[in-house]
């Protein structure tokens, strides 16, 4: 069992690694699809172990929200965006932008050492760790995409990596608090479908790197 | 003590013999695949031995580095075979003489005379290709040492039959994340040595665009049915690691006996094939990458290495 | 029961406000009857009798509570609310004018959401559940700072969404650690109640580890240096009565999260957080001060003053005395209604002229008064001259750190408060006074605009002059949540 979950942490990282290093949007959204599958596959895992059934749940509603809704939200409101063949723009080529997200999975164990040394869990010990530095690697995204799409897949992988360290710490929170942390997911992904959409409108591209006019010069 | 020494040279036979037919398994496959019919996989024989027969013809410009070349691509994957588990779970005689490193370093040796080679006899395509090879190599080196190190790690050294006696021991070990990330890393590396898709078209006829095929270019006759086999054992050996270490360490001859022996001898065989499949269902499927792409697809791999030592480190 | 109804209140108000009715202005005098309601609910609330300094009364089942910080800045929040829908009133008929009752109506509804949002951050109990009302408060009003739908009001959005989702996610795991700690403490009650029974058996670890993600993530969304390059083109691009709720209110009630978990961290010997607030207040103040200068839109210049403002009142929070707590707190309820005062003086100014650029506006006293006494009775404000509050809080930061001995944060905050004055005086005097010139008037300001600075007006010199008794004990029971 721990090494099934810290398999599907394993494979969280790749994923992350993936959505910085991905050149295509669809790409990058199908690994963010993968990496919500895997967050509900640990969830269910600790669900499991802790035996609470509250985590299944939290499980399923990351199903139903990430891996469904927002694609499927996407698709119709911006469907022009990710088919297009472009490539995605990147500030730095993509083995530097690997190399980095590797310095940051590397400076998020050390960063999480002090709490681990007091808790210490098998499941505790994957999860936290990999969690910290899926929204390390998520920030790092943002900062280096300049495209609309890009960097909304930047905060989601942030928001997935703080819900991968809260399964692990916090398996007993109210569920309505879960539940209103995930339909916030939702409503990111629709605030910020909307906005792209009319950025894309009124600006003609979606390229939100070069949109730099409020700037003190 | 005989019965040891005796297995060793079986195995090497059986690398030696085996080999080819691998290859030929693959290019038929590929074809298949492609809705053709294919050569027939013994066809890999009959080039090797139409090969021996003919003259060579070798360049003036050449020096002896040329000439040597294909001896030494042909033996060091046979060097190598001596050192790792093709058939047994035991080790056998030479086992200790090399560890994995060693392993690398030898293969290593024949891709750098056949770089050389290629260099040596001044025809525009060879440097090209050599080059490339180079580039490809270097960035594959790390990912070598990485995976070797986090293999031997878990394992408390670097003798491939203890390794492997370290993965399958308590079976959970064999999921654990950094075995499944390290066997990711791996078969990047192989797609990246032996010059499959997406590194580079092996069946293109291109010199431009070739990268490994290029070593085997200005050679004929019996340099050339070297650097063939050669190359069709190196390709056999990687996958005797990457299979009987990593991905699949059952199946290997565990007692002394020579019916396990040679009872060992199909099952690794079989699993060749499996590991066949995929690998034709993976370069039907990708295309070849663009030049300065390579450097990402390794850079992923050596992400994937180095996120593999960390989980490893981290998870103790 | 009345934290219920003032929670309601805004949420009820925002499906009206969609209704497509014959009626032009419905929804307007909705929301302004709404938000009114609210401020009256939220004064009975907070000059209660009963109200007790640190324990909290508890409503329905204990998701909801109030005790005087949470109540001081749910006044603050409903008159700033009341404010500015009197004054989106003029303003947005003129600006959105006769051709869209939709947009109209959308920017209400959108309005009372916000509203909505920002109500529920200090009246909620559960710590995760506050969270996901910060979180609202962004979402919401992404589409109000985006509302004028130029290129420019969408780059402000959208650098306002992203930067403040990814603080977001960062207090998230901030806020998750807490509660982890919590439980290994063995406590259950993740309430702000429940975290200060706990406080001194948390493992320090625990709350330091909490404290610095929760300072970083929301103090992304206060608008903290190094972390608010959103907050200056937010609060210019937005609508003028959407600016001043957010530079007034939204930016306090982020800090209002942060603020309150000082006090657990007061239990650790050797701890930092009051080092830490020092510092990034220090450098927020400063950064801003700087920056201040050279602005060439006066809406920018407002917003770089909260930036500056809210490094002030970190600052005097991380002080660590009693006087420099209630400074702290008088800070933040003078900052809210004087800033929506300047906003809404610039509103007007950008009204009567038709341009946010500095150097275009001259002599704005000529072309139309109540926008340029406003305009400099604003900047004067803001900047902290006397007889206005922000001068009265100040001050007795100033001297609340002399008298603890910190000369060293004293001098410095000073001097930025210097140069941050220099600043804005330099600039409004050069918009206010001179030959009237620069393009023609284009709107007249309407009545409800010039109501609403006049209202808005008296909170500011009445409070620099002395604060009333409820006023006061409401600041002093306030002061003593953030310290011990």
């Amino acid at each position: 069992m721990v090494q099934l979950n810290a398999l599907a942490g394993a494979l969280f990282v790749l994923t992350v690694f993936g959505i910085v290093g991905m050149r295509q949007v669809i790409g990058s959204l199908r690994l963010f699809v993968i990496q919500s599958l895997l967050l509900a596959g640990s969830a269910c895992i600790l669900g499991y172990e802790y035996t609470s059934v509250h985590l299944f749940v939290v499980a399923g509603i990351t199903i139903f929200t990430k891996a469904f809704m927002i694609p499927w939200l996407l698709y119709h409101m911006l469907s022009h965006e990710i088919h297009a063949r472009r490539e995605i723009t990147q500030v730095l080529n993509i083995p530097t932008s690997l190399l980095i997200a590797a310095g940051l999975v590397i400076g998020s164990y050390f960063m999480v050492r002090p709490l681990l040394d007091i808790g210490a869990g098998a499941f505790l010990k994957v999860n936290l760790p990999i969690g910290v530095a899926g929204l390390l690697i998520g920030g790092y995204a943002i900062t280096v995409r300049r495209e609309a799409l890009p960097q909304l897949l930047g905060i989601l992988t942030m928001e997935n990596g703080a819900f991968l360290a809260g399964v692990c710490i916090a398996p007993n929170l109210p569920l309505m608090a879960e539940l209103a942390a995930a339909f916030d997911v939702l409503i990111i992904a629709l605030v910020v479908g909307l906005l792209t959409r009319s950025i894309q409108k009124r600006v003609g591209s979606t390229l939100v790197g070069k949109m730099t006019s409020l700037k003190e010069e | 003590m005989t019965q040891r020494i005796a297995y060793n040279i079986i195995q090497v036979l059986v690398v030696m013999i085996f080999s080819p037919l691998i290859k030929g398994i693959i290019d038929r496959l590929k074809e298949r695949v492609q809705s053709k019919k294919g050569p027939s996989i013994f066809q890999v024989y009959r080039d090797i031995r139409k090969l021996f027969h003919k003259d060579e013809v070798i360049s003036e410009e050449s020096s002896w580095i040329f000439r040597f070349t294909p001896y030494i691509v042909f033996v060091a994957p046979i060097f190598v075979a001596l050192l790792i588990p093709v058939l047994t779970d035991y080790p056998l005689f030479f086992a200790f003489m090399g560890d994995m490193l060693a392993g690398g370093s030898i293969l290593a040796l024949g891709g750098f005379f056949a770089v050389l080679a290629a260099i040596d006899t001044g025809n525009p395509y060879g440097p090209m290709g050599a080059s490339r090879t180079r580039m490809v190599g270097f960035l594959a080196e790390p990912v070598f040492m990485i995976v070797f190190f986090t293999v031997s790690f878990v394992a408390g050294s670097t003798i491939p039959y203890i390794v492997q006696q370290a993965w399958i021991t308590p079976v959970a070990n064999f999921f654990a994340p950094a075995h499944i990330l390290v066997l990711l890393a791996f078969l990047m590396l192989i797609i990246a040595e032996n010059g499959r898709i997406p590194v580079d078209n092996p069946s293109g006829h291109f010199e431009l665009a070739m990268i490994d095929e290029s070593k085997g270019l200005e050679y004929s006759g019996r340099g050339a049915a070297l650097m063939k086999w050669g190359g069709c054992m190196k390709f056999f050996v990687l996958l005797c690691i990457f299979l009987n270490v990593l991905v699949c360490p059952w199946g290997l001859a565990d007692t002394g006996s020579s019916w396990g022996l040679l009872l060992a001898i199909p099952l690794i065989l079989l699993k060749m094939l499996v590991f066949v499949i995929i690998l034709v269902v993976i370069e039907s499927s990708l295309s070849k990458l663009r030049l300065f792409r390579i450097s990402e697809f390794m850079g992923a791999a050596f992400v994937t290495s180095v996120v593999a030592v960390v989980i490893q480190l981290a998870g103790m | 029961m009345e934290l219920l109804i003032i929670l309601l209140i805004p949420l009820i108000a925002t499906p009206i406000c969609m209704i497509p009715l014959k009626k032009r202005g419905i929804s307007s005098w909705v929301t302004i009857i709404g938000t009114l309601a609210v401020f009256i609910m939220s004064s009975v609330v907070a000059f209660h009798p009963v109200l007790p300094a640190r324990v909290s009364f508890t409503t329905l089942g204990g998701w909801l509570s109030c005790d005087s910080l949470s109540a001081l800045i749910l006044v603050l929040v409903s008159f700033v609310g009341f404010t500015a829908s009197l004054f989106s009133l003029g303003y947005m008929r003129k600006t959105n004018g006769e051709q869209s009752p939709k947009g109209a109506q959308q920017y209400y509804a959108l309005y009372n959401l916000f509203l909505f949002s920002m109500l529920a951050v200090p009246l909620l109990a559960h710590i995760a559940v506050v969270w996901i009302a910060v979180e609202l408060t962004t979402l919401f009003s992404v589409f109000l700072v985006g509302f004028e739908n130029t290129p420019g009001a969408l780059e402000a959005a959208w650098k306002y969404v992203v930067l403040t989702c990814m603080g977001a996610a960062v207090a998230l795991v901030g806020v998750l650690i807490l509660y982890w700690g919590l439980r290994v403490a063995g406590a259950e009650n993740f309430t702000w109640q429940g975290l200060l029974e706990v406080a001194p058996k948390i493992r320090p670890v625990f709350l330091k580890t909490a404290f610095l993600f929760i300072l970083i993530g929301f103090g992304t969304k206060a608008g903290l240096v190094p972390l608010h390059t959103w907050l200056p083109d937010a609060h210019s691009q937005a609508p003028s009565p959407v600016c001043a709720l957010l530079s007034g209110i939204e930016t306090t009630t982020a800090l209002y999260v942060i603020i309150r978990l000082f006090p657990f961290l007061q239990e650790i010997p050797g701890n930092s957080a009051s080092s830490w607030f020092i510092t990034f207040g220090l450098l927020s103040a400063g950064v801003a001060a700087f920056l201040l200068i050279q602005v060439k839109d006066y809406k920018r210049l407002f917003a770089f003053s909260t930036i500056e403002h809210m490094g002030i009142i970190l600052v005097a929070a991380g002080l660590g005395s009693g006087a420099a707590h209630l400074g702290a707190v008088s800070q933040i309820l003078a900052h809210a209604v004087t800033k929506s005062f300047c906003f809404f003086a610039a509103g007007s100014a950008l009204l009567v002229t038709g341009t946010r650029d500095i150097s275009s506006v001259r002599g704005l006293i000529r072309i139309s008064p109540a926008a340029g006494i406003s305009l400099m009775l604003g900047g004067l404000a803001i900047a902290g001259a006397p007889p206005f509050a922000v001068f009265l809080s100040e001050f007795s930061i100033l001297k609340a750190g002399l008298s603890a001995g910190h000369y060293l944060v004293i001098g410095g905050l000073t001097l930025f408060i210097a140069i941050a004055f220099c600043g804005i005086m330099s600039h409004i005097n050069q918009m206010v006074f001179g030959a009237a010139s620069g393009p023609p008037v284009r709107f007249v300001l309407p009545l409800s605009c010039k109501a609403t600075l006049a209202l808005a007006v008296i909170p500011i010199v009445a409070l620099g002059i002395s604060f009333p008794q409820p006023i006061h004990t409401l600041l002093q029971f306030a002061a003593f949540s953030i310290g011990r």
